[in-house]
Parts: C-alpha cells; structure tokens; sequence
C-alpha cells in the first residue's frame, strides 16, 4: 500500500496560505435556511419533552384533548362578537399556563401565524370597497365613484368600522384557533395523538399517512442537515448566493430521493413486521376520574361559551 | 522554547438543543503524525468530538486549538483561517450517504479540490490517483446511489483524500465492511500515517485500535474521558472497559457446566 501512495498526498501545505485571503464571512441567506430546516428537529424534541411533562393538560387523557379541540375550534367558528373570542383566548392562556407550557414560544407562533393568516389575509375586506360602513379611517379622496360590473368604487376610500371589526374577528378567530392547536400539540405526544386519532374511529389509512409524513419531515431535516455538515466539512472558502441556489436546486431532487428511499425502506420493515393495512393498538388507556371530570368541567365550559 | 499546540481541546463542553449532554469537560492534545483513537460505547459522544475537531458543530464551552489557532464559531468567519483549516482538517462521516451528496463518483473526489481552488488539471491528476488506489477507477461515472456500502465507504474516503488534509478524522472507518474493505480500509490508515498523517480515528472497535497501535482516549458513558493512553494499556484494562461498557459478562457453556466470563470480541480469552 505505502508504495501506491500519490506524491501528492505526501506533499505538506504551504504555510503561508493562512495569509493568503482575508475579510470576514457572512454567513449566507440558503445556510440561514438549512439552519432554520435543522431546528425542526430541535422544536420536534422540546415539543415531546413538553408533552411528556407531568402538568395539568399533559396528564389528560389524549381523546378528551382532540374531542376538545374540536369542539372547541367549532365554538370559536359559530361566536360572532370579540368579547367571547377573547373570552375564549383567555381561558386557552390559562390552560396554557397551567400546564406550564413556554408561553412565549407559543405566543410567537400565535402571532406571527395569526398575523399572516388573519391580520393580512382579511385587511382588504376592512376598506370600503368591500365592506360598507362608517369610514374610521380616511385614505384616499377620488374626484368622483366609478361602478362596474358588481364592484363599486366610493369617492372616498377608507377602512371602516364595520370592516375593522370583521377583521379583528377573523384574527382573533385565527389565533384562538392556532392556540388551541399548540396547546394540544405541546401538551400531547404525537403517538397518542395519533392513537386517540385511531381510537376516535379516523381511518387507518389516514393515521398511516400522517404518522409517515411525520417521521418524513424529521428524516428530510436531518439528511438535509448532514448532507449539510459534509459540504461544510469539504467548503475552504465563502459560497456565493447564487452558488448556493445552484448547489440546492441541484441537490434538493437528490436529497428527496434519498429520504424517499429511507421511507420506503421503513415502509418495508413495516410490512416486514406483519403490517397489512390495520394499526393493531397496544396498551388502551382506561379513562380516569381525572380524564372524566376534566372532560366534563370542558364541555360545560365550551357550553357556558356558546350560551354566552 | 514555545511548543505549538497541534490539535488541542481544552475543557469542551457540547450538549444537544441545549439538553442532552453529548460531552463533559474534555480536554485532549494530539501531537503531529500521531494515530489517536477514541473509543467508546454508543452514544459516549464520538462522533460529537470529531465534529467539533472538524469545526462542524462548536463547543458550548471550552476551547479547540488547530496548531495554535482557536477554532470556533466565531474565528472561523475568517475566510483565510476557515480555508486554511479545512485544506488541513478532513472528515470521513460515519454514513457514507450524506457525504456523497455530488452527481457521480468523480464529481464527489473533484468537489474538495476544485473547493479549494486547485487548478482542474492537477484536480483530476488527483482524483485519478486517489480512484487508483482505492480501486475505484471503474465507478467513476457512477452516481452514488447505485454503490455498494464499501465502494461507498471507499469513495468517501477518496473525497477527502483528494484535498490532502494533514489530518483525518475518521468516525467509524470500518462499521459495516465486510472483512476484505475493512482489511483494505486498515491498510490505507497504516499506509497514510507512515506518509505522514495524522489520524483520529472513533470507534468501538476494539481490535480496529489494536491494530493501528494508536494512542486512545477512552470517552464514558457520561460523555466524560476515562483515560488517554497507549493501546497496549488500554485495551488490557479489563476493570475500566467494563465500565464504560466496552465489553461485557457473557454466560455459555463448556460441556455440562454454565461459564461467565468477561468478553470483549478483543481479547483472546482463558478458561
């Protein structure tokens, strides 16, 4: 072997090259990303250690959880005044806090998601030209309306009173609705909510596909994240922006075959283990007073909600 | 006379999301030309350490020294130091997949190279050179999904052979080869080191360290080191390798009568 070693490998490294260029790296936008992608695995971990905490929502059995997410999404969807929305926000905050959950991580989510689902999304319907009503807010004055087809310009253009509310509505709607959501999802580790998903008669077809993609998305973020680390490893010097486009888009069909690949390789070891399209369940929780009169006091609650 | 620190870690600290700890107050100095090991149970955290020899991941707390120069997040945002120490530092991963993410086999040993700013003609002689001795030479068009784990293995290895790095780092060299690539694979770290490299090899192949005659560090499962020292010394050390898991009692039969004794896949042992 020793006589087979290239020359080149026995030649030393000029010293000099540490000199050789100088200035300071950014670090680019693409790398920003691959970071954020990588800290998928990261949320996915603090999220199952929140959820196998011992606090309040954490100990409740994960059927009454779904069965109160979605009576509870519903209640938000039927309320139509503000003052039941922050109602109900205030009671989600609580349950929340009580469960000892990062309040502000959630919150974070709530209102960047809100803001761009609700706030953003709904804010035309706030002008009059959409909704009629008492300019509030005055923007714009044209020498005359203009009226075609279904739609009708005013002479004055503004955001209204009545559009305003619409607006607050949806977005408090919105983020009631993300709320409610996180507080389940930190609160419940995904195998059990897939499980109570199964136990609440959803097909299995529709809980495979789901617990799949699941695991996809965390072997997408780490193949992504290693196939990263070995194109650092072998990077001496900065990468452009657009050479770093060029390498993903190259790469990103690649990669994608790769962890398809894997997942068909699970898939395989699935059917290899007796897997035929059923979920046979293990280890049924029995309902607990606790799980009971925690369902009970929810109900009465969402019922006190809808009355009000 | 001022001795310069080749490669040194003094008191690294690495947890992962910030909760589970990977190492523990490691500190550890190589010296040029030298085979180091380390070894250790799975999940003692060596493939975090050569990371962080690497400069993949950074250390939550201490410090990484690469002759002399600190390595770390922030000081390798200088482009001179980040070149510089990637043209001396090579890492072969574990998972030959995610090293191999370019469209063939000779893409993947002209990637480092052509990084490095290498002019294409002695890039090639390289690649060529390196397919040469690791008998790839036919695969060349290949794309990496369609080799098999050893040409893999070998073609990893080749990717970084081909940028000439005066250190190697390789983490698990010869997990999952079958007997002739990991004979093969023995062969080229020996041949490597009598030219002059230094390799850090992570393993918890025992017989592996043995056979390199390299200097070990022996990580615990509290992602602590245990001890450094010879091969000879450590490997010989059955009190300690049991306690960090290394080897273990194992219960069989001679004739009529159950026997337990310590085993290790390592030693040859008595009855």
């Amino acid at each position: 072997m020793k006589n087979k070693i290239p020359l080149f490998l026995l030649e030393r490294p000029a010293p000099e090259s540490f000199a050789r260029s100088e200035g300071v790296l950014k670090m680019p936008f693409i790398e920003k990303g691959i970071h954020h992608l990588a800290d998928v695995i990261k949320t996915g971990y603090i999220q199952w250690e929140t959820a196998s905490k011992d606090d309040f929502f954490q100990k409740i059995d994960a059927r009454v959880k779904i069965l109160f997410l979605l009576f509870y999404v519903v209640i938000v969807s039927l309320k139509r005044d503000i003052a039941a929305q922050v109602v109900i926000g205030a009671f989600v905050f609580i349950l929340a806090l009580i469960s000892r959950l990062n309040i502000v991580a959630i919150y974070k989510r709530v209102l960047f998601w809100g803001f761009i689902f609700g706030f953003l999304v709904a804010l035309p319907s706030a002008f009059n030209i959409i909704t009629q009503g008492e300019i509030l807010v005055p923007i714009l004055r044209l020498s005359k309306h203009y009226s075609f087809w279904i739609y009708h310009v005013p002479e004055e253009i503004g955001i209204t009173k009545q559009g305003m509310l619409g607006v607050v509505m949806l977005t408090l709607r919105v983020m009631n609705s993300l709320a409610l959501s996180f507080l389940v999802s930190f609160t419940t580790p995904f195998p059990e909510i897939m499980r109570a998903l199964l136990m609440l008669k959803v097909p299995d077809t529709f809980v495979i596909i789901l617990t799949l993609s699941y695991k996809y998305i965390f072997m997408f973020a780490k193949t992504v994240e290693d196939i990263h680390l070995a194109k650092k490893s072998r990077l001496a010097s900065r990468v452009s922006n657009a050479e770093a486009r060029r390498w993903i888009a190259g790469r990103f069909a690649f990669i994608f075959k790769k962890t398809q690949l894997r997942c068909e390789e699970i898939f395989k070891a699935m059917v290899g283990r007796g897997f035929s399209d059923n979920i046979r369940l293990h280890g049924f929780r029995q309902f607990t007073s606790r799980d009971w009169s925690t369902g009970i006091v929810l109900c009465l609650i969402g019922a006190l909600l809808l009355w009000i | 006379m001022i001795v310069e620190k080749f490669l040194e870690l003094e008191r690294i600290n690495y947890s992962y999301y910030d909760k589970i700890p990977a190492l523990c107050d490691v500190s550890l100095g190589l010296k040029q030309g030298e085979r180091f090991a380390v070894i250790g149970a799975n999940g003692s955290g060596k493939s975090t350490l050569l990371q962080i020899m690497n400069g993949l991941i950074h250390q939550s707390e201490g410090a990484f020294f690469f002759r002399d120069k600190e390595i770390s997040e922030k000081t390798l945002k200088n482009k001179s130091l980040l070149r510089y120490f990637r043209e001396r530092v090579g890492y072969v991963f574990q998972d030959s997949d995610v090293q191999l993410f370019c469209p063939t086999v000779l893409d993947e040993l002209l990637y480092g190279p052509l990084q490095l700013e290498i002019n294409e003609k002695e890039a090639l002689d390289r690649a060529f050179e390196v397919m040469q001795i690791l008998n790839i030479e036919n695969l060349k068009d290949r794309p990496s999904y369609m080799l098999s784990g050893g040409e893999k293995k070998r073609v990893a290895i080749g990717s970084v052979l081909t940028m000439n790095p005066e250190v190697l780092l390789l983490d698990e060299p010869t997990n999952g080869l079958d007997p002739r690539t990991q004979c093969f694979v023995v062969e080229l770290m020996l041949a490597l080191s009598e030219a002059g490299k230094t390799l850090v090899i992570a393993t918890h192949d025992l017989s592996l360290v043995d056979e390199l005659h390299a200097r070990v560090a022996l990580l615990s499962e509290n992602h602590r080191i245990e001890t450094v020292g010879p091969s000879e010394e450590v490997l010989t050390d059955t009190e300690l390798l049991l306690k960090v898991n290394l080897i273990h009692e194992h219960m069989h039969s001679h004739g009529e009568a159950p026997h337990k004794h310590r085993h290790s896949h390592y030693f040859s042992h008595k009855h």
